[in-house]
């Protein structure tokens, strides 16, 4: 299939799940269409290695999810960045805002969801961003419940044990 | 369905023809479409556009419908979506006999005069009745045109909304259907037009 085909078949089936669930990650509608626009390239140059039978929608979440929290953990890095510069500018301290430190919190948990293992962080994005029930993250991962469960179990057990 | 809810899913549709724009040449209006996988006349699949309901078709599986819609619509994004809920659950209503009749708004625009002129006509036959190709084809204004209701007929693009099973032949023989005879004889005798 040409590039062009195989990106008309996946949106068609799965483009609005995942741009729900990228968008939803990334609190950024122009980001998350660079970003579903960037799933469908790289789902295409790797499409010759997926095998027939594999679970193409779980395949797709992979890409999409990957690429997300890559884009947030960049986010998070420059704005770190950001914040060191003004500091050693010896700028006036900005006032903080909630709003800000909503986004920090978010950023900072996204990272490191973006460190867990790929299973684990699959699950658990679906669970918290998409708010999915267990059931329905089986299904868009193809794995069974109790496999979604124990992801979703282990990945906050891990984040727990991190703050700590 | 809630106001974010529906705000999400216009934003995740916003977002999909954005990518449908710069990956392909589609950049129409949105074609919406959903499965229904098993019903007792095998997996169907249904597509609207934001007049109305387009297609209720016989199909395989969600890949071959979905290529179909592709093939069909060149310049549209086709985009899986609840919001044909509303028809899918009338479909379940009709299979499981809580409600035979349907009001669907269908979009018809493409369709021929003659063949809108048939289903049209069609439409009007009730539950639990029959008509023959003859009466269709005199009631849409061709009363030589068996034939040529018979062929509109099977390009019905939403089967079973537009009872295009409950038209047969003179003899009382079943005709032909596009989602083969077996499911046209399931119809009839759901609807109580057949002996069991």
């Amino acid at each position: 299939m040409t590039a062009q085909g195989r990106a008309a078949h996946w949106l068609a089936k799965h483009g609005s799940e995942l741009a729900r669930h990228i968008r939803r990650l990334v609190r950024d509608d122009e980001m998350a269409a660079d970003l579903l626009q960037e799933t469908m390239l790289r789902a295409h140059r790797a499409a010759e290695r997926l095998r027939a039978d594999a679970n193409e929608r779980a395949w797709l979440y992979r890409i999409a999810t990957n690429l997300s929290l890559n884009h947030l953990r960049s986010q998070a890095r420059e704005r770190r960045a950001l914040e060191r510069h003004a500091r050693e500018a010896d700028a006036a301290p900005r006032p903080a805002t909630d709003g800000r430190d909503e986004a920090d919190r978010r950023l900072a948990l996204w990272t490191r969801v973006a460190s867990l293992p790929e299973r684990q962080r699959l699950a658990l994005t679906l669970r918290i961003a998409d708010e999915l029930a267990y059931d329905e993250i089986a299904r868009r991962l193809g794995c069974t419940v109790a496999a979604a469960r124990a992801n979703v179990y282990q990945a906050t057990r891990k984040l727990r044990r991190e703050v700590r | 369905m809630s106001e974010s809810v529906m705000a999400e899913r216009r934003a995740a549709e916003q977002i999909v023809c954005v990518a449908f724009a710069r990956l392909t040449a589609r950049r129409g209006e949105p074609l919406h479409y959903a499965m229904m996988e098993d019903t007792p006349v095998g997996v169907l699949g249904l597509a609207a556009s934001g007049a109305g309901l387009r297609h209720v078709e016989f199909t395989r599986d969600e890949d071959r419908f979905v290529e179909r819609l592709l093939a069909r619509y060149g310049d549209r994004p086709i985009v899986r979506s609840d919001a044909l809920d509303r028809v899918r659950r009338a479909l379940a209503r009709y299979f499981n006999r809580k409600q035979l009749g349907f009001d669907v708004r269908l979009d018809l625009a493409g369709l021929s005069d003659f063949d809108r002129r048939v289903l049209t006509v069609t439409a009007r036959v009730p539950v639990g009745r029959v008509a023959t190709y003859a009466e269709i084809a005199a009631k849409a204004g061709s009363p030589q045109g068996m034939r040529a209701t018979g062929n509109a007929l099977h390009r019905n693009p939403v089967a079973i909304i537009v009872p295009c099973h409950r038209v047969l032949r003179s003899d009382g023989s079943l005709g032909g259907y596009g989602g083969g005879l077996r499911a046209k004889a399931f119809l009839l005798r759901h609807e109580g037009a057949l002996g069991k």
